[in-house]
């Protein structure tokens, strides 16, 4: 399995992956306890939340509050560069010219 | 291990500024409507607003890797490997099983894409050109049989259909008095 290659997109399993079996310095291991250790923060406050008898509401997740506001609020940070000027060229204003001249030609007489 | 990380954890926490046990829990806390602090923000100019907003994250400071500010509209949101859920472990004990994610977890820009019932970055079971060749082999086999086909038509022998009573003669709506033609269709 030495010459493995994935497809194009795609990740590897994770047995043949090498950082599983070579990110053993003292750093890594460090770093993986205190990745643990805020898992196990979260893991803690959800089951706090879950089992609480006295709990009538929804338990809400920021992390989804977050992501929920960051998805729907984009143009807070947008700014006009080359590359979103050209998409939003290319998406709000050429379909325009475009589909008026396709939709006129298309007419029986097929003159503009 | 999880409690080395918690004690460590906690060690850290102790020695901030807010006395006592609110202290534990004021890095991680539950936002019961949250706070500027805690909205994502504009992308992060400097070290200390790096620090805040992994820490605003959930995430450690050395993972948090904001998205590169290209003007698209990302902010300070970071950047989480493109990994679909199909690859989390089935097994392990998720708090949302059917998303394969814990509570609290950062949530990729892309998770509506990266769920279960849709894009799937999972190692494929057979390599990659061994896929590519039996499909175009395949296609393209069939592609060629169907263009030969058409070029070299093969079916049984057929004729022009043969009517009785002289070609019809008299159901055709011709003078019945008038002798049909002889049509002879075949020699013996």
């Amino acid at each position: 399995m030495a010459d493995y290659r994935e497809a194009p997109l795609a990740t590897r399993p994770k047995t043949l992956d090498p950082a599983e079996y070579f990110n053993l310095s003292l750093d890594q291991r460090r770093a993986e306890e205190e990745r643990a250790g805020l898992r196990a923060q979260l893991k803690r406050q959800y089951q706090m939340q879950l089992n609480n008898p006295h709990r009538k509401e929804l338990i809400e997740d920021p992390a989804l509050t977050r992501w929920v506001y960051a998805r729907t609020n984009p143009y807070n940070h947008f700014r006009a560069t080359k590359k979103t000027s050209l998409l939003g060229g290319l998406f709000g204003v050429v379909p325009l010219f475009v589909l008026y001249y396709v939709l006129k030609t298309d007419r029986l007489c097929l003159t503009p | 291990m999880a409690a080395v990380g918690f004690r460590n954890w906690a060690r850290a926490l102790s020695r901030g500024k807010q006395p006592g046990f609110s202290a534990l829990f004021s890095q991680i806390r539950a936002a019961s409507g949250p706070s500027k602090g805690m909205l994502p923000g504009p992308y992060p100019q400097t070290p200390e607003e790096r620090a805040a907003a992994a820490k605003e994250y959930n995430m450690r400071v050395e993972d948090y890797e904001p998205i590169p500010d290209n003007g698209e509209g990302y902010g300070d949101y970071p950047q989480l490997p493109d990994r679909s859920q199909h690859e989390r472990d089935p097994w392990y004990s998720w708090d949302h099983p059917d998303l394969r994610r814990n509570w609290g977890e950062p949530i990729h820009w892309d998770f509506d894409m990266f769920i279960r019932n849709r894009v799937d970055t999972s190692s494929s079971p057979v390599a990659w050109h061994t896929m590519c060749k039996h499909l175009f082999g395949f296609v393209g086999f069939m592609l060629l049989m169907f263009y030969l086909g058409e070029k070299f038509p093969s079916y049984q022998p057929v004729a022009p259909k043969q009517y009785p009573y002289s070609n019809l003669h008299l159901e055709r709506g011709e003078d019945p008095e008038k002798q049909p033609e002889e049509v002879k269709h075949f020699n013996i």
